[in-house]
């Protein structure tokens, strides 16, 4: 054990921090501490920008092993990136499937072929991706998906037919990873494939749908014998449901630093917030922002912990029981901004929706229990994977 | 010792229920959203046909001489439909507050008895904006409001304020910040008499969201319930789970344990309002606990489609957001509760559950009432 960070880890700060400084000012000064939980619907062609920024200097992806434009950035120095990137108002990362889940699982699965036609483009900052997973009838029962893929021999592609929903960011991005059924016969985890498709082509229709924020981030998508090469299918059909669970563990993975740091930024919002309004004279709510204070730092304890004994940058058994606290956690804090905005919590800032940013945080911490696995699930998970309890009966679809 | 209504209150809530589930539907909600006064003029109309207007309005002045226990069992059910009119608040805080003023003044003040008898019939709206509520719901539909000056009560034609419309997360709700200039001729209450009636309003205001807290509650569970049913996973419905029907056992349990607190609360703002400070904040406490439990839970049992603006249920979980915190949130209704208690004198005996025996006690504020 020693828990402070090495001279040339300090060295990389300063480094970090001096670029920040530099180049997150200017036509980007606007989207300085945006595109946050609640808020990633705003600024995207900025932010878009700013990811080819960042890939232009080498900022992003940075745990890429060199071999695909990455640093292999230590633990720590990602540690130390995601805290400057953080405390300089970076703003909310629209790359991140790309980079966090679909390049990690494409380095680790994927074919040399696939490597080199899609990793430069994450890399670079110019290819936004999305998740094709949850279906109407496949949410918790992920399995349970019935887009179809159908191979065609003579042209040698895929024809992918069916209907993805709460598809985030659909509409920004280039790519979409779609599990869908190769085999018609085959039920749950059997007969799937893992596919990355292009949203560009006349088979893929997208819709968005309204948030309860009165904004939209996540969609519909349709799609109709849209077309995917054969060589766009990552393992072979069959392994589709290895693929998918095995890029859910990235997800939990070192991807959740990041996240925490703009967690410290809405605590310290909302710290500032109590201080300038008062509400920092009420004994409940004091008491409650010490709670979060020592929420927040347990997760970052807890991460830092258990990514020291793992190389990989993955999350193991302790990584299921991550998403239940964070979620948990974050939910509370969205409720304790809204009680220290005290009796305009409930004002908006212009008709006719427009949500202040701890507004939308706080209605956005009621998806945090849903999507990425639902708090129950997550439970179940724990208990029977973690805890080797004796497993509940899931249903006909197991 | 009696805590349930007669035949007369239910009939009373079965009618106004059965017009509500009619009347009041998530589509006529979400029309009103998009017109400029958020009322829906023919479903208003038809309470005040009801007679809720008239309801806690003396009969001298043309009412029903009803009180606040045979009208809480409304307010939960203008809570349950979610209805966006400010019924509940004109009839149940404003027309008493006036009824109180008016019997205070010996009916000396004839402006007041004749604006009773104009909200008996439906004809005028009275609302009020005690110092608690930074907005005024509604104010713009209302004809007076009654606002405060430190004690002082006056009694202001809306034409004589100046509104300043905000806009809420509950697109329903259509707030205003007011203001005006008081007016020797506009006072129709100051000193000890002023004090009481703002104290008694507060008390019925923070019943009156107490109530509709508890019918929203039971509302958002209800369909809650049904979606468990309706939508399936893993072969089976939802509501199969253990852990999907445990989030709704639990607000079921919070809502019907605040139901006793709201009647005890009503009873005892109808029989000595000054002095229901502390049930009525052990009301406000139970039915806010339940209802933010309720608005999470449902949430998470609608996964995905709960945080859908096409999904109704955030008009309930947006309505819960904001009555939790008008009239007082949980907070101050906490420390009302605990100043009470903790006082040297404070009795707290099993004898003073119900503190009948002192109610005539006025030099005591810590009876048990
Ligand atoms: C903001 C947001 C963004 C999203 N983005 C994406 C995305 O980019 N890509 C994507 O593929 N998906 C996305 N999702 C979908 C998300 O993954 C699903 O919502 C999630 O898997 C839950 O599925 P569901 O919504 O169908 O809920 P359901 O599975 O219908 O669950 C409803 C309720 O039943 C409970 N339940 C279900 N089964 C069980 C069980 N066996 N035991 C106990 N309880 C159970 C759940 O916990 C929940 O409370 C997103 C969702 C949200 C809210």
């Amino acid at each position: 054990m020693k828990l402070r960070f090495s001279a040339s880890d300090e060295a990389f700060r300063v480094e970090v921090a001096n670029w920040l400084r530099d180049n997150l000012c200017g036509e980007f000064e606007s989207i300085r501490f945006r595109g946050g939980p609640g808020d990633e619907h705003s600024f995207v062609e900025e932010r878009k920008a700013w990811e080819r920024k960042l890939g232009e200097a080498g900022w992003t992806c940075i745990g890429w092993p060199q071999a695909w434009g990455g640093r292999a950035a230590s633990i720590e120095q990602q540690v130390v990136f995601n805290e400057e990137y953080a405390r300089a108002g970076g703003p909310g990362r629209i790359g991140h499937i790309g980079e966090t889940l679909m390049g990690p699982t494409l380095i680790a699965y994927g074919s040399e072929a696939q490597k080199v036609k899609y990793l430069p483009a994450i890399r670079s900052g110019d290819a936004i991706w999305c998740q094709g997973y949850s279906e109407p009838s496949a949410g918790s029962d992920l399995a349970n998906v019935k887009t179809k893929a159908v191979f065609d021999e003579q042209a040698q592609v895929w024809h992918i037919t069916g209907q993805k929903v709460w598809t985030s960011l659909a509409h920004e991005s280039q790519y979409c990873f779609v599990v869908a059924r190769t085999d018609p016969q085959a039920k749950g985890h059997k007969g799937l494939g893992f596919f990355m498709l292009d949203m560009d082509q006349p088979g893929v229709t997208i819709r968005p749908i309204e948030q309860l924020t009165g904004t939209s981030e996540f969609n519909e998508v349709f799609f109709d014998s849209a077309v995917c090469s054969a060589d766009d299918i990552v393992g072979k059909p069959g392994e589709g449901w290895q693929v998918a669970m095995a890029l859910l563990g990235f997800e939990r993975g070192v991807s959740t630093l990041g996240q925490q740091m703009l967690f410290q930024n809405e605590f310290n919002d909302i710290v500032q917030l109590a201080k300038r309004n008062g509400a920092d004279r009420d004994p409940m709510l004091r008491q409650r922002i010490a709670e979060a204070h020592i929420g927040l730092r347990l997760m970052r304890y807890n991460t830092l912990r258990v990514l020291s004994g793992s190389d990989q940058g993955e999350l193991q058994a302790e990584g299921m029981i991550y998403k239940l606290y964070w979620s948990s956690w974050h939910r509370n804090l969205g409720k304790l901004a809204m009680d220290v905005m005290g009796a305009d919590s409930e004002i908006l800032e212009a008709e006719p929706y427009a949500l202040n940013r701890l507004q939308s945080m706080f209605l956005f911490t009621r998806a945090d229990t849903i999507y990425g696995g639902t708090n129950q699930i997550q439970r179940n998970l724990i208990a029977e994977r973690a805890l080797g309890m004796p497993r509940e009966p899931r249903g006909n679809n197991e | 010792m009696n805590f349930t209504f007669n035949d007369d209150q239910l009939l009373f809530r079965d009618s106004v229920r059965d017009l509500l589930s009619n009347e009041v539907t998530a589509e006529r909600i979400r029309q009103r959203w998009d017109s400029d006064s958020g009322v829906d003029s023919a479903a208003l109309q038809s309470l005040v046909d009801l007679g809720l207007t008239a309801a806690l309005v003396p009969e001298e002045q043309g009412g029903l001489g009803l009180n606040t226990v045979d009208f809480i069992l409304i307010a939960e059910e203008c809570g349950r439909a979610a209805l966006p009119e400010p019924i509940v608040d004109s009839c149940l805080v404003a027309t008493p507050m006036l009824v109180d003023a008016d019997r205070a003044l010996e009916g000396s003040d004839s402006r007041l008895g004749e604006l009773l008898q104009a909200i008996a019939s439906g004809d005028q709206t009275v609302l009020c904006g005690p110092s608690i509520n930074p907005y005024i719901n509604f104010a713009h539909s209302a004809d007076y409001l009654l606002l405060p000056h430190g004690n002082e009560v006056h009694l202001v034609a809306i034409d004589a304020v100046q509104l300043e419309l905000q806009t809420s997360v509950d697109l329903s709700r259509r707030l205003s910040k007011v203001s005006w200039q008081p007016r020797s001729e506009t006072c129709i209450a100051r000193g000890e008499m002023g004090a009481d009636l703002w104290r008694s309003t507060l008390n019925r205001g923070a019943l009156a969201n107490a109530a509709q807290l508890l019918g929203l509650s039971e509302a958002m569970v209800a369909r809650s319930v049904q979606f468990a049913t309706d939508r399936e996973q893993f072969g089976r419905p939802i509501g199969v789970n253990q852990a999907v029907k445990h989030l709704l056992a639990d607000c079921a349990v919070k809502a019907e344990f605040a139901k006793p607190a709201i009647y005890r609360a009503a009873y005892t703002v109808a029989v000595a309002p000054t002095r229901a400070d502390w049930s009525v904040s052990h009301a406000k406490a139970s039915a806010g606990d339940a209802a933010r439990a309720a608005s999470r839970n449902c949430t998470q049992v609608h996964g995905a489609m709960g945080y859908t603006w096409e999904c109704d249920l955030h008009i309930w979980m947006k309505r819960a957001w904001t009555l939790d915190r008008e009239w007082g949130d949980a907070g101050f209704h906490k420390n009302r509760i605990h100043e009470w208690l903790l006082q040297p004198n404070a009795l707290l005996g099993p004898q003073y559950t119900f503190g009948r025996r002192h109610l005539g006690d006025a030099v005591n504020p810590t009876i048990a009432v």
